[in-house]
């Protein structure tokens, strides 16, 4: 005998079906032009060539993570190699080396504040340092250890220096109030791992990235996401806030990359290098949202001018 | 979507139902905004209109007279 709720949940998925098509449907009607042909009028982007001005070299092994600090001046890496560095990009000088305990870090991050760095990955856990508090021998203090993840810790972010919220491999994000070491909230955020998480330049909101296809945009006081972005093909990798905070930008193993409008409510642009062979893992864009950066497997950072789609080399 | 029963299948729906009712805004209008922004922050991006002069790249090689 099947089921008794089996014509409910034949009829719950077929509602399913009709509302995303109708939402497709609504989406068309406000798409009155692709952000290439809105463009044309603009300028041409001025041509800088990029040169690599500082090769930090430290970490024994694959860097998983790179983090900035509000300061645009230090950052935090982690690597394979069981090590957090901190450096002065300015100099490329070493100002703190923290020996984690396990060495299968995926992801770190820096504060705005430049006071606290986080880190976690395949143990399951985020740690958190507080770089003005340093034990006798001159390591920055492990402050808070955060577990009770079913997954691998795939992205974190520090909304303030009191709270951090976390995206991982059980497809939650979490949000962990750092004073008292207790979690604030944890629900699941996507139909697979979450991967990369993006904060607004506001800080009301933040974009998360998974390997279900999409991208979401929440309200860092809410458990349910505002809006979903469909468009990719396959595991989105990278996701980065433009600085307007009225797009994102995205990288993914299929291949591309894209820009999400948010107040459109729909994906605007998909860039392409002229040979595609690689998924990009990373992404990022100019300070004035101009020029979009990916990282590639094929060894690349590909560049593109974002508003007229121009594939403006690789380095 | 692949979901495992009745009530998540419910949430899912309810969600989706929530996300086609927002508002939309056309997406030249969109656009707008974002050229708009651009634009304003174009001579303070660097990677764009680089240095007037290497002294004020903070990453540049300094020596040792700095």
């Amino acid at each position: 005998m099947p089921p008794k709720s089996d014509p409910e949940l034949t009829a719950l998925r077929k509602e399913l079906e009709e509302l995303y098509k109708n939402l497709q449907e609504e989406q068309k009607k406000y798409q009155d032009g692709t952000l290439q042909e809105l463009c044309e009028s603009v300028g041409p982007a001025p041509k800088v060539r990029l040169t690599t001005r500082k090769l930090m070299k430290g970490h024994l092994n694959k860097v998983n993570s790179v983090h900035y600090s509000g300061d645009s001046r230090h950052c935090v890496t982690g690597s394979l190699d069981g090590k957090l560095i901190i450096w002065d990009t300015y100099t490329g000088n070493k100002m703190q080396i923290i020996p984690l305990r396990s060495a299968w870090v995926m992801s770190v991050a820096y504060s705005n504040s430049g006071n606290l760095v986080a880190c976690g990955g395949m143990d399951n856990m985020c740690t958190v340092y507080d770089l003005n508090n340093k034990d006798a021998n001159g390591v920055a203090k492990m402050v808070r250890e955060l577990a009770g993840y079913d997954g691998f810790l795939s992205s974190c972010r520090f909304l303030n220096d009191k709270t951090i919220i976390t995206g991982s491999g059980d497809m939650k994000i979490c949000k962990w109030d750092l004073e008292t070491g207790r979690k604030i909230s944890d629900f699941i955020a996507h139909n697979g791992d979450v991967v990369s998480i993006s904060l607004s330049p506001d800080g009301n909101s933040f974009i998360t990235g998974s390997v279900d296809k999409t991208c979401r945009l929440w309200d860092v006081r809410e458990e349910k996401p505002k809006q979903t972005f469909f468009g990719h093909d396959a595991d989105v990798n990278s996701v980065c806030f433009h600085p307007s905070g009225y797009a994102f930008a995205t990288g993914s193993e299929d291949k591309s990359a894209r820009m999400f409008d948010i107040r459109s409510d729909q994906q605007i642009a998909v860039y392409k290098p002229p040979s595609q062979n690689s998924g990009f893992t990373s992404c990022g864009l100019s300070l004035s949202g101009r020029i979009l950066f990916c990282g590639s497997d094929d060894n690349n950072i590909h560049m593109w001018d974002s508003l007229k789609n121009q594939h403006n080399g690789k380095n | 979507m692949v979901v495992s029963n009745l009530q998540q299948q419910r949430l899912v729906t309810e969600q989706l139902r929530r996300e086609a009712a927002i508002k939309r805004m056309p997406v030249s209008l969109a656009v707008k905004d974002i050229i708009k922004y651009i634009t304003e922050h174009e001579q303070d991006d660097c990677l764009l209109v680089g240095f007037s002069s290497q002294r004020v790249n903070p990453f540049r090689e300094k020596t040792p007279f700095f």
